[in-house]
């Protein structure tokens, strides 16, 4: 069984259809990067599968509970942490507070365990000079990195990644790219949206292209950057268009 | 306590009506506390009602605040001393009575306030504590609530200082607070300016400190979503 099993969705936004008996699985295992063009629908997806989004009709499945059944939408979101395109640092709380705020009061993490969780996590982002920072001393990539943390903090299996360097700098994306890097080598599972393809062809082990709310190819990462791609004429033009 | 008013005569400012005036300050206090006490309390109430998502409840709450906000503080207070003995046959004294209509206008005003530093919180935020793992419930006192307090104190501050000022109302329904006694004083010393001088002082050494302290909490606030 999949950890995640998204099975024949459809979701709409009044009547524009966004998925249309959607299906796909994902294993709790390696990177999948989600590649499209925008307004496809590939933050939706995500959304959907940890329940900040109702889906019309179909099932989600993580882990086995499914996200229309409102009491396992808890367990849900901490099976799958999400990191958004906008930072969310909480601004009334410092850095580890931010980190350790939803494991005390989730989890029951007695403090002092959260604050060594939080100092080792902090440091796997490398920031872990900036415990008393608030969200206006830090950068949008370090904003990046503490939410990453923040959502490992909660030991999740798998993390949903949207667009999460898109407002960012090239340089402030390099960072947050090394930091998911050595995520993935650690063996984090994660389902990455994004635009940045040098992450996609160092990272990535699987790559779902969406286009127009379906999936148009779903294919192991050299398998779409050699042959699918020369063969698919929307696939090369999409990669092109991005400067790929 | 020196006699107030002696028909006829006019007597000079006297050391007894230092007392008079601290009494004075006393009823002031006294009224206005109990007022916001009890206004912030019922405002808070109605301010998350008006947070419901459900329009028909969320609406609920304007029956009793929008006739509160629209109208002078003055007339509600003579509705309430002096009209509901008439229609109702609630005899209220002046004390409950100016409480009563103190503590209902702040409400209606604190309301606001609490409805709109609620709202004024992206949605983003609450995605986020959701996306943690937290409901509703957590969300709203671990992450919006705290956010919306500091939003919410400099501005409840303000309205607090205006309504001390507007408690000199009373005086109308001739509770003995400092602008009664001004009134009394004056009259009796034929020293306006002195008398209304200290009235002013007195209401001014309670405000100042408490406007400085919310414009300075204010400043402090400097979250950008
Ligand atoms: N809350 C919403 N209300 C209405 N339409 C929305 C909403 N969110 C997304 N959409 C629409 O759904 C489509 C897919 O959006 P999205 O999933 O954000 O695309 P992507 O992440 O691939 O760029 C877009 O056309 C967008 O305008
Ligand atoms: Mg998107």
């Amino acid at each position: 069984m999949a950890m995640i099993e998204v099975k024949n969705i459809t979701k709409s936004y009044g009547d524009h259809t966004v998925l249309k008996d959607f299906s796909v699985d994902f294993d709790q295992s390696g990177v999948t990067v989600i590649l499209g063009p925008s307004g496809t629908g590939k933050s939706t997806l995500l959304r959907c599968i940890n329940g900040l989004e109702k889906t019309n009709s179909g099932d989600i499945l993580v882990d086995g509970l499914s996200v229309n059944d409102k009491k396992n939408l808890k367990q849900i979101r901490m099976t799958c942490g999400m990191v958004f395109q906008h930072t969310v640092i909480f601004p009334h709380l410092n850095v580890m507070e931010n980190l350790i705020m939803s494991p005390m009061k989730i989890l029951k993490t007695p403090k002092g365990e959260a604050i060594d969780k939080a100092r080792y996590y902090l440091k796997k982002v490398g920031l872990e000079s900036k415990e008393k920072s608030m969200h206006n001393e830090l950068s949008g990539g370090e904003q990046q990195r503490i939410a990453i943390a923040r959502a490992l903090m909660m030991n999740p299996k798998a993390l949903l990644l949207d667009e999460i360097t898109s407002a960012l700098d090239p340089e402030m994306t390099r960072e947050v790219q090394n930091v998911l890097e050595s995520l993935a080598a650690d063996g984090v599972c994660m389902l990455c949206v994004t635009h940045e393809m040098s992450f996609a062809r160092d990272v990535a082990s699987r790559i779902l292209f969406l286009d127009g709310g379906s999936i148009v190819c779903d294919a192991p990462k050299d398998e779409f950057f050699g042959k699918i791609r020369q063969e698919n004429d929307r696939i090369n033009k999409f990669l092109s268009f991005i400067g790929e | 306590m020196q006699e107030v008013h002696v028909m006829g005569q006019y007597s000079q400012l006297a050391v007894g009506d230092i007392y008079t005036f601290l009494e004075a300050c006393g009823v002031t206090l006294l009224v206005t506390l109990v007022s916001l006490v009890l206004g912030t309390l019922l405002g808070t109430a109605l301010g998350l009602v008006r947070c419901s998502k459900n329009k028909i409840i969320s609406s609920l709450p304007l029956i009793i605040m929008e006739p509160l906000r629209n109208s002078p503080l003055v007339v509600q207070l003579f509705l309430v001393y002096y009209g509901l003995p008439m229609v109702f046959g609630i005899l209220l004294d002046a004390y409950p009575a100016a409480i009563l209509t103190l503590s209902l206008n702040t409400a209606a005003f604190f309301a606001v306030l609490v409805h709109n530093s609620i709202t004024a919180i992206p949605v983003s935020q609450w995605e986020a504590g959701y996306a943690l793992g937290h409901g509703k419930a957590s969300t709203f006192v671990n992450v919006i609530f705290r956010q919306a307090l500091r939003l919410l104190i400099p501005q409840a501050i303000t309205l607090y200082i205006n309504q001390l000022q507007c408690s000199s109302m009373i005086s109308l329904i001739s509770l003995r607070d400092i602008c009664r006694i001004g009134q009394l004083v004056s009259v009796r010393t034929m020293q306006p300016f002195l008398v209304w001088g200290i009235v002013f002082a007195l209401y001014y050494v309670i405000s100042f400190p408490l406007a400085r302290l919310a414009s300075y909490l204010e400043k402090r606030v400097n979250f950008s979503y």
